[in-house]
Formats: C-alpha cells, sequence, structure tokens
C-alpha cells in the first residue's frame, strides 16, 4: 500500500464504509472496520467518520458491534451530538436476546465519558440488574459505579445502594464481588460498603467459589468486619484457613493481613500465622516473577521487624544471584543483615564479603554498609573484613568503609583501636563528600591515636579553596579545633591558616559562620572551647535509634499488603489526600521518623550535648527503681511541680523510651500506644543522689500533656534543671513527629 | 483499582494504551522513564515509582514493560501478579508476548483487555472462559472466517460461566477421554569455587492438561507426598483431603492448568546433576587471561543430561576470547561480553571442555572478580526430588480415560562461582 498521510486514509476509510457493495459484504465490511481501529489505536484522528461508524452498528456480526462500541467509547466525548444516536443503538441493544449483546452494549453505554449520558444509561442499568444472564448483571453492577462517578458528587441514590446490598446474594460469584466493588466505590464518602455479620458469613461461606481475584478483594473487605466472639473469631480463621495456601501470592498475602489483624488480641496466633506463611512468602521471594519477587522480600523485611529470627534458618535463600536486577539485590542484602544469628554469621559475611566487590557501586556500598549495621553484634569480624576491603583502593569501597567506621566507633567504642589502625592511607582514595566527612570527622575525634592525623587534615587545609563541598568544609573546621585541643603543638598553625581563609575568604555563608564562631570561641579561652567541644567519644545507647528494638506486629499490620513497604507512606499520604485518614497521617509520621533515624543521630548528637555536659546538673543512668519501690515512693511524695506541655498524636512507646534513656531518665511504665488514657512513670536520679519520679498523662482532646514531678529532696534548682531535660525531650519527640 | 495500562517497548515507545476509568494523559510515563534514565540498565527501572498524582507498578517481560496506573491504595501482589496473567495470556493467544505480536493483533489485545477489566477491576482472566468469549486467531482459522464470513468471537455466552464451580464449564465432551500431568522441577542454585553447594533447593510443579467429558472427580496420589515442602494448590483442589489423606482430590478444569507448585528445599534432599571444573585467571600486568572449563555429570539416576547451555558474562576489560571446545559451539559477543557455550548431551565417556585464552583490554587493571557462569540444562523423564505419581482414580462418571505422567527436570537459576 502506498504511503497515504492520515487525511487520506480517513478519506478512504470513510468511503469504503459508505460503499453499499462493502456493507453487503460482512467480511469487508469488518475489515474495514478493523483497519479504522488500527488506525485509532494508532493515534491517528479518525473522529471524522463518527456518523458512519454508528450506521455500521446496527449490524448482527457481534465482532463488528464489539469493534464500533470501542470506536464510540473513544470519541464519543469529542462528539458529544452524534453519540445521542449512538446511544440509540446501543439501548435497542440492551434488549437483544443475546445476553453477550445485551452485556457489551451495557458496558459500552456506561464507558461513554461523556455529560448528560447517565438520564439514558440509568434505565438500562436497573434493567441489567435483574437481567437473567449473570454475565449482564456483572456489567449492570459495576455499570452503577460508573454511573456514579459520571453523576459526580450528587446525592447516593438510596435505593440503588439497597438493590446492590441484596445483589451480594446473587447465585454468581462474580456479581457479588463486583457488587462489593460498585458499592465500595459509591459510598466512598461514607467510608465504603459496610460488612456487618451476616454479610460477613455470606462471603465467607462463598469464599470457596471466588476467582483468585475475587478471594483477594474479599478478604480485603471482611477487614473491616469485627467478630463478636472469641468462637466466631476462630471459626472464620477456620474457615479461611485454606486461603493461607493458595496459590495466587495476593490470595496469601491478603489471608495473612486479615488473620494478624483479626487474631491482634492474640499475638501467638499472630506468630503461628507468619510461622505458616513462612513457605509461601519464600517461594514468592524465589519467584520467576522479579517484581513478586521484590514485593515479597518488602514485606520480609517487614515481618522480621517483629520476629528478628523468623527466616534465619532459610538465610540461604536470600544469597543474590548474578542475574537479578539491583532492585531485589539490595533488598536481600538488607535481609541478610537482619537475619544473622551465631550460627549463620560466618556464611553470611562471606557472602555479604563477596558482594563488596561488585561492578554496581550501589550493592557494594549497601553490602558494605550492612556489615557494617552487622559488626553491632559481631564487631570484632567484621571491623576485620572491612579493613581488608581498604586494600582494594576502591573509592567507593573505601568512601563506605570510612562512613561504616564513623558510626561503628561511635556504636562500639571498643572497636576504636582497630579502626584507627586501619585508616592511614584512606585519605587517597576518597573523593565523595559523605566519605570525607566521615574521615574528617574520625580524625578530629580520635586524632590522638593516630599519628599521622595533623599532616593528613594539613593535605586538607592546604587544598581546601579547591573543595565543593560546604559540608567538609564545617567537617574540617570542627575536627581541626578538636585536634587542636589534643595535639596543639601540630595543629596550631594550619588551623590559624583554616580559620583565616574560612573568614576572609569563603562564600559560603554557612561555613563562613561556623568559622567565626570558633574564632570567637578561642578567644574566650582554652577551657571553655573543650568544656563544649570535647564531648564523649561514643555513646552506644544512641544505637537504640538506630537499632529498631523488636516491634509488635500491630505496628505494621495496617501496612501490610499495601504500597507501603514497598514505597515510604509518607509519599503516599500527600498523593491519596481525600482518603487520609488520621491515624493513616499519624503512623505515616511514626514511620518517618525510624526511617530518617540516621539523620537524627547526627542530629541529637549535638542537641543532647549540652544536656549532659553541663555540668552542673547530670542526670546518672544507674537510677533505677523496681516497680513496687517506685509505686511506695511515688505515694509517700508530694507533687513538686506540675506542668502542661502540648503534644499531638499517638504516643509512641519505643521512641519516647529510647528518647529518655538517652539522657538517662528511666521509664518505669508505659501504657500501650492508643491505649486512653495514655500513661507514663519515669524515674530519673542527679549526681547528689535525689530521685526525681515523674507521671505523663496524655490529654489527646487538647493535644497536651499533664506533667506531674515528684522529688525525694527538696532542691528548686535540681527541679528546675530536671524539668528542663524533660521538656526538652519531650519537645524532641514532639518536633520528631510533626 | 487498575486506571489504565501503557505497553512499552525497550526503546521507550508507547504502542499501546487502555484506560478503564477517565483517560489518563501519556505523559504519566515520563516518570517512568526518568527512573529507567536512573537505572543504569533497563532492567533494573523499580516495580513501583510514584508520581504526584498515580502510583505506577511496572513489570518487565520478554523485553516489553506493563504500566500499571494506579490511583487509590491497592495490594501491590495482586497488581502484579494480575498484570502477569495479562502477559500470560498474550503469549497463550499469540504464541509470544512481543511487540509485533501485539501490534499484529491490535484488535483482538483490545478485546482481550475489554473483557478481562472492566471499570479497572479483573473479571474473566481463566484462559479456557475466555478462549469461548474470544477465539485465539489462527492461520486456518482466519483462512476459514474470511471464506464463511463467521466471527471470531463466540456469539453464545460460555457455559461454563454460569456452571456452579467457577472453573469448569458444564456438558463438555470428548471421544478420546485423556488425563496428562506433567511433573516438572527446576533446579535452582549457587554452587561455589570450590564446588560445594552454597545454596539449593527445587521449584516443581505439576501442569495438567485434562480432557475428560462430564464431571470427573479426580483424585492424584503420591508414593511419597512428605517430599513436598510447601505446596500451593490451584482452587479445585480439597484442602482438607490433602490435609488428613496427602491425596489431591479435585473436579478439574478443562483443559490445560498449573495443579499445584511446590518446593523442595531442604539441601540434602536436592541432588545436583553436573559439576564444573573451572580455571578462570587473568594474570596482573598482562593483557591475557586463561580460561578452561569442563562438565561433568553427578548424582543424574542414570539418566541422560542434555540441552546444555553454558552463559558467562566476562569482565568489561574483555576484548575478545580464543577458545576451543571439544563439543558443541560456542560463540562470545564483544559488546554486551556475553560468551555462550552450546554444548547439547553430556557423554561421561568424553567431558566436554572448553578452554583458551582470553584477551583484555591492555593497560586496565585486572578484574577483581572471576565471572559466574550461568548453566542450563535438562533431564528427562526424571524429577530430581524423586517424587512419584502413585494413582490416579476417577469417580463420577463411567468411562475409563487414558491417563499418563511425564517427568522432567531443567536448571532454574543454577549458578556457578569461578
Amino acid at each position: 500500500m502506498p504511503y497515504l498521510g492520515s487525511e487520506d486514509v480517513v478519506k478512504e476509510l470513510k468511503k469504503a464504509l459508505c460503499n453499499p457493495h462493502i456493507q453487503a459484504d460482512r467480511p469487508r465490511y469488518r475489515n474495514v472496520i478493523q483497519r479504522v481501529i488500527r488506525h485509532m489505536t494508532q493515534g491517528v484522528d479518525m473522529s471524522s467518520i463518527f456518523m458512519e461508524m454508528v450506521k455500521a452498528s446496527a449490524t448482527v456480526d457481534i465482532v463488528q458491534k464489539k469493534l464500533v462500541y470501542l470506536y464510540m467509547c473513544t470519541y464519543a466525548p469529542l462528539k458529544p451530538d452524534l453519540a445521542l444516536l449512538a446511544i440509540n443503538t446501543l439501548c435497542k441493544d440492551c434488549s437483544d436476546p443475546n445476553p453477550m449483546v445485551r452485556g457489551l452494549a451495557l458496558r459500552s453505554m456506561c464507558g461513554l465519558r461523556m455529560p448528560g449520558v447517565q438520564e439514558y444509561i440509568q434505565q438500562p442499568i436497573l434493567n441489567g440488574l435483574r437481567d437473567k444472564a449473570s454475565y449482564v448483571r456483572r456489567v449492570a453492577v459495576l455499570g452503577c459505579a460508573k454511573m456514579y462517578n459520571l453523576h459526580g458528587d450528587s446525592e447516593v441514590d438510596g435505593a440503588l445502594v439497597n438493590e446492590l446490598y441484596s445483589l451480594l446474594r446473587d447465585q454468581d460469584p462474580i456479581v457479588v464481588v463486583n457488587c462489593l466493588r460498585a458499592l465500595e466505590e459509591i459510598l466512598k464518602h461514607e467510608g465504603g460498603v459496610v460488612i456487618n455479620k451476616p454479610i460477613a458469613h455470606h462471603l465467607l461461606n462463598r469464599m470457596p467459589d471466588l476467582d483468585q481475584w475475587g478471594q483477594a478483594e474479599v478478604l480485603g473487605f471482611l477487614l473491616r468486619y469485627q467478630p463478636r466472639s472469641e468462637e466466631e473469631l476462630f471459626a472464620i480463621l477456620n474457615l479461611l484457613d485454606s486461603s493461607l495456601q493458595s496459590s495466587s501470592p495476593a490470595v496469601v498475602m491478603a489471608a495473612t493481613k486479615l488473620f494478624l489483624v483479626l487474631a491482634k488480641e492474640f499475638p501467638h496466633v499472630q506468630t503461628d500465622v507468619l510461622v505458616r506463611v513462612k513457605g509461601p512468602l519464600l517461594t514468592a521471594c524465589s519467584s520467576e516473577s522479579r517484581e513478586l519477587c521484590f514485593a515479597a522480600l518488602c514485606h520480609v523485611r517487614r515481618i522480621l521487624r517483629s520476629l528478628p529470627g523468623h527466616f534465619s534458618s532459610h538465610y540461604k535463600k536470600f544469597f543474590c544471584s548474578y542475574s537479578e536486577p539491583h532492585y531485589i539485590k539490595l533488598q536481600k542484602v538488607e535481609v541478610l543483615c537482619e537475619l544473622v544469628n551465631d550460627e549463620n554469621v560466618q556464611q553470611v559475611l562471606e557472602e555479604l564479603r563477596d558482594y563488596c566487590t561488585d561492578v554496581s557501586a550501589d550493592l557494594a556500598q549497601a553490602a558494605i554498609f550492612a556489615i557494617g549495621g552487622i559488626a553491632r553484634t559481631y564487631t570484632d569480624q567484621c571491623v576485620q573484613i572491612l579493613t581488608e576491603l581498604l586494600v582494594l583502593r576502591q573509592e567507593h569501597i573505601t568512601s563506605a568503609v570510612v562512613q561504616t567506621f564513623r558510626n561503628l566507633v561511635w556504636l562500639c567504642p571498643q572497636c576504636t583501636e582497630a579502626v584507627c589502625r586501619a585508616l592511614p592511607g584512606c585519605e587517597e582514595n576518597i573523593q565523595d563528600s559523605e566519605g570525607k566527612q566521615a574521615l574528617i570527622w574520625l580524625l578530629g575525634v580520635h586524632g590522638e591515636t593516630i599519628p599521622n592525623a595533623p599532616y593528613v587534615l594539613e593535605d586538607f587545609v592546604e587544598s581546601v579553596k579547591a573543595e565543593t563541598f560546604p559540608a567538609v568544609k564545617m567537617e574540617l573546621l570542627t575536627a581541626l579545633l578538636r585536634l587542636f585541643l589534643s595535639r596543639p603543638a601540630e595543629c596550631q598553625d594550619m588551623l590559624g591558616r583554616l580559620l583565616y581563609y574560612c573568614i576572609e575568604e569563603e562564600k559560603d555563608m554557612a561555613v563562613r559562620d561556623r568559622g567565626l564562631f570558633y574564632y570567637r570561641l578561642l578567644l574566650t579561652g582554652i577551657d571553655e572551647v573543650k568544656r563544649i567541644l570535647c564531648s564523649p567519644k561514643s555513646d552506644p545507647s544512641l544505637g537504640l535509634l538506630e537499632d529498631q528494638a523488636e516491634r509488635p506486629v500491630s505496628s505494621w499490620v495496617s501496612e501490610f499488603n499495601t504500597l507501603v513497604p514497598m514505597y515510604s507512606k509518607a509519599c503516599w499520604a500527600a498523593i491519596s489526600s481525600l482518603q487520609v485518614s488520621e491515624s493513616r497521617g499519624l503512623e505515616a509520621m511514626g514511620t518517618g521518623v525510624l526511617s530518617t533515624s540516621g539523620s537524627l543521630v547526627s542530629e541529637n548528637k549535638e542537641e543532647l550535648q549540652p544536656l549532659s555536659d553541663s555540668g552542673s546538673f547530670l542526670l546518672v543512668p544507674n537510677g533505677q527503681l523496681t516497680a513496687e519501690q517506685f509505686e511506695k515512693t511515688w505515694l509517700s511524695l508530694e507533687v513538686a511541680h506540675q506542668e502542661v506541655l502540648p503534644w499531638q498524636g499517638v504516643a509512641h512507646p519505643d521512641t519516647i523510651q529510647t528518647a529518655l534513656q538517652m539522657v538517662n531518665i528511666q521509664p518505669i511504665a508505659l501504657s500501650k500506644a492508643g491505649v486512653q488514657p495514655w500513661k507514663a512513670y519515669l524515674s530519673a536520679q542527679d549526681g547528689a543522689g535525689c530521685l526525681f519520679l515523674t507521671e505523663l498523662l496524655l490529654d489527646p482532646e487538647h493535644s497536651q500533656v499533664h506533667l506531674s514531678v515528684k522529688q525525694s529532696q527538696d532542691k528548686t534548682e535540681a527541679l528546675n534543671s530536671f524539668i528542663s531535660v524533660l521538656k526538652t525531650v519531650i519537645g524532641t519527640i514532639v518536633d520528631i513527629k510533626s | 483499582m487498575i486506571h489504565s495500562l501503557f505497553l512499552i517497548n525497550c526503546s521507550g515507545d508507547i504502542f499501546l494504551e487502555k484506560h478503564w476509568k477517565s483517560v489518563v494523559s501519556q505523559s504519566v510515563c515520563d516518570y517512568f522513564f526518568e527512573a529507567q534514565e536512573k537505572a543504569a540498565d533497563v532492567e533494573n527501572v523499580p516495580p513501583v515509582i510514584s508520581t504526584p498524582h498515580h502510583y505506577l507498578i511496572s513489570i518487565y517481560r520478554d523485553k516489553l514493560f506493563f504500566v500499571s496506573v494506579i490511583q487509590t491504595e491497592v495490594p501491590p501482589l495482586f497488581v502484579i501478579e494480575f498484570l502477569h496473567r495479562v502477559a500470560d495470556t498474550f503469549q497463550d493467544y499469540f504464541g509470544e508476548c512481543s511487540e509485533a505480536a501485539i501490534k499484529d493483533n491490535v484488535v483482538i489485545v483490545y478485546e482481550l483487555l475489554e473483557e478481562m477489566l472492566d471499570n479497572g477491576f479483573p473479571l474473566a482472566t481463566e484462559s479456557n472462559i475466555l478462549k469461548e468469549l474470544i477465539k485465539p486467531p489462527t492461520i486456518l482459522r482466519s483462512v476459514v472466517n474470511s471464506i464463511t464470513g463467521s466471527s471470531n468471537v463466540g456469539d453464545t455466552l460460555p457455559t461454563g460461566q454460569l456452571s456452579n464451580i467457577p472453573w469448569r464449564r458444564a456438558g463438555v465432551k470428548y471421544t478420546n477421554n485423556e488425563a496428562y500431568f506433567d511433573v516438572i522441577e527446576e533446579i535452582d542454585a549457587i554452587i561455589d569455587k570450590s564446588g560445594s553447594t552454597v545454596f539449593a533447593e527445587i521449584q516443581g510443579v505439576i501442569d495438567a492438561c485434562i480432557k475428560l467429558s462430564g464431571m470427573p472427580d479426580l483424585s492424584l496420589s503420591f508414593m511419597n507426598p512428605r517430599l513436598l515442602d510447601d505446596v500451593s494448590f490451584h482452587p479445585c483442589i480439597r484442602f482438607k483431603r490433602w490435609e488428613s489423606e496427602r491425596v489431591l482430590s479435585f473436579i478439574p478444569p478443562d483443559g490445560n492448568f498449573r495443579l499445584i507448585s511446590y518446593r523442595v528445599s531442604s539441601q540434602n534432599l536436592v541432588a545436583i546433576p553436573v559439576y564444573v571444573k573451572h580455571n578462570i585467571s587473568f594474570k596482573e600486568n598482562s593483557s591475557c587471561g586463561r580460561f578452561d572449563i569442563t562438565i561433568g555429570p553427578k548424582q543424574n539416576m542414570g539418566k541422560t543430561v542434555e540441552g546444555i547451555t553454558v552463559t558467562v558474562h566476562m569482565p568489561k576489560v574483555v576484548l575478545n576470547m580464543n577458545l576451543t571446545p571439544t563439543q558443541g559451539s560456542y560463540t562470545f559477543d564483544p559488546v554486551t561480553k556475553v560468551l555462550t557455550w552450546d554444548i547439547g548431551k553430556i557423554t561421561p565417556q568424553k567431558l566436554p571442555s572448553l578452554k583458551g585464552l582470553v584477551n583484555l583490554q591492555s593497560g586496565a587493571p585486572k578484574p577483581e572478580e572471576n565471572p559466574s557462569l550461568n548453566i542450563q540444562f535438562k533431564i528427562q523423564q526424571l524429577a530430581i526430588s524423586g517424587l512419584k505419581v502413585n494413582r490416579l482414580d476417577m469417580y463420577g462418571e463411567k468411562y475409563k480415560p487414558f491417563k499418563g505422567v511425564k517427568y522432567i527436570t531443567k536448571a532454574g537459576k543454577f549458578q556457578v562461582r569461578t
């Protein structure tokens, strides 16, 4: 065929469609229509032959009808006046003796996306709901949802909703599921379809008849039903038992979520369920479909939060295979890091060691960070592996190793010596900002044990003009000042040069201000500098924030089998703003806290130093009381101070506990998250042996927390200091939340 | 649930789109392309991408991306599984799931998508029900149709949708009543440098092809059902029977379907049917290296290992390879650096080997890691786990069916590290 411009094509097809000879010859007629559709799908504008196509729909040939309907649905919004003609034909087809034609016509009519069509489709839909062919009923039920969407904000038709509820009892399983889907859309402003006891049990009984999609969706709807009694609950779980064994991962996941939610009062049942789905999950993790595999891995990570050792015996399942895409490998490395125990640590480390030299820099770095994570428990082995990696002199590897070292030294001080021995020489192989910062920090804080530390820093000072990252310059200032305190002779000269450069020549304001700040600090005298700058060199308690302690299943179950494990929730909340209920939003913030805990550490580091180092007031860590002792003391004392602080949202005991322990305040008893009224009892002791007992009472209605403090010795100054510490901590928690 | 679907080929052309609710502009795919650019390799695009107003969930199959647009919170596995089902259906209808096949059959593709989803919800996805609604294209049929003028679509309702058992239509009739079962096992394994097994497991499936009249009720029993670790079932199987008696009892769908899939993962049960002796080395400061691999049979229960192919992704610095195979033929693609050695059968008397020299880019540092070997093979008439079907009984119908069971073992992700 000679090449024709789109206009010529349209003209030619139009002529063919009008040709009575072609119209009389069914195969030829259909052929022309197929060509129209083909061009349409390739994006050629075919709307100008709408008239001819509408005529072509008056045929007994069902394929031709289907094609014409497809055409009409695409172009109806462009030609609303002509589309009304089409509606006539469609209405007639809705009472065709062939159920397939009726169904097709009804579906196409509901698919005409143009204003004013509702009044024409209402009656055919209502007729369709009572059609004797299930095929038509299926279409009609979903048609109700489409009609509602066309209406926009208009009121929900009560009679229609009732009709749909009654159709939940339909013979055909797909009609049942479609009813749920349609009701969910129609009632979305009222919270979706209501699942009461009769409906729930009806659906449970129909489960075996449904196809996998139906089963998965019904399991999702059943989440809304709350069994009245324990017996009923276990009866339901028994009925659904086989769903956990389905061949469809979607059904297995939906069933798992339902089990976990229903059994929220029975932690042992939850654990049992997770044990049961271990097999199906592992199968999905090694599925042929890489996407399924990825989704399953994301969920495995969720489960590991509550049951850390859950997959440990299957750790080999999570070894990366060469041909897998990166996103799977990265997930597997993360999982491996969490599976480590005494028995498999050797094998896992060897495996991770192999990934460290992978061609992909991302994977290599992820593997190094994973080893760093394992190093918190198995320090010596990991530090040795990491040290060996430095020999390779690869930029991305060295940078990641040094960053890992920085975190390790902070969390596990016992490895400081080994790290300091490994550091010399690294500076030649680090180019990126993160790596440089880590190296400079290490040199600054532990410079007195690294012989050539001043000389390495000197090189950085020499090339500071060429340095492109302001963060590196800041780090350099701090590190050099710290090193100056321990090795003044070697550093004085270059510190002067660096300060001069930062104050006189530097263009970045933050760096200049930091330089000025240090300069003025130095003017106040060396003791003052020492007091402010020399904080503790490690603080393992901070690890609590990073190493999330075991979390109850209920903390993540609402996110199970959603997109959240695969993508951070915060993004999703922004997208579907219409369905963000308050509780969800708050949870999003909760996860936000934990996912950014890495950066929190560095912030808290600086924020909390003044607290613990202020000298005049210090809380000591051994102020631990038993619950009985606490109660006795509490009752015997008078309230010394009462205050009301602002508070938002639910309390997350883990976060609070962790934050409090960082400043040596010991929680004695905390209510579970979400319990009303939420209360917490805290104890602390200062250097002078004075006890502080505190009660926190949450008042969610006014977004406040009531604070009452009792004191064992009457010291106003200490009391005020304690309250200011406590307020800072609570302030920090609230800040994190918002 | 699923708002729209875009099909995108490897060079980034959107060649098909279908919308079930309102029309979403093609520009939404720009976010996908952006992610593709960020990932070094096209295959590394993450399956879930967020955009300001939608989520994109995509799968990658046969060099095509199926990108679905999602507007509300959905269970991700549900969507991923459904997209794979769409791809499976295309494969089933057109013999291959390729851009050319889809473009050639674009009209059928639209018909299929229309039936598979309505308003974004999955409707008919069972292959045998779809095939009654829309006849697959065959050369013969299109010739016949053009002569007789009969249509491509069944003009009656598929009866299966009206029977009480959703997966089986009523009134099935065959002159030859047959039931075939294929036990297919794939070995996934990672073998380390020294030849010991790092990880091995068997993924097995039993695919059935049942052509039986009426409403047959089958039960299938195994010699050693305890072998199966983790089994998932077709909805037709009565779960309680399996739990109590370890017998598969079911009323089968008509035609081809997957009866069960299972896993055998305790490592001592997984036999490794081949071994590889390898010696791959690159000299420091020299532009050549040595390559020498030999493959031999091991634990193959007396059956022949056939269809062996070895694929090696060589390091980037490899320029070319001069090798001599004792058996089969090899190719090396200097652009993708992929070495493929097609061996065929192993005869234990003379083990196939491939040796020679590797030319490296001069001056480049020696590769840090040796490449891994990916091995493909097949063993006929053997289920490597040792699984055996004991007997198949039929109730509910009077005739005597013809029964057959076939076993086959294949390599899945079988990888040898060097």
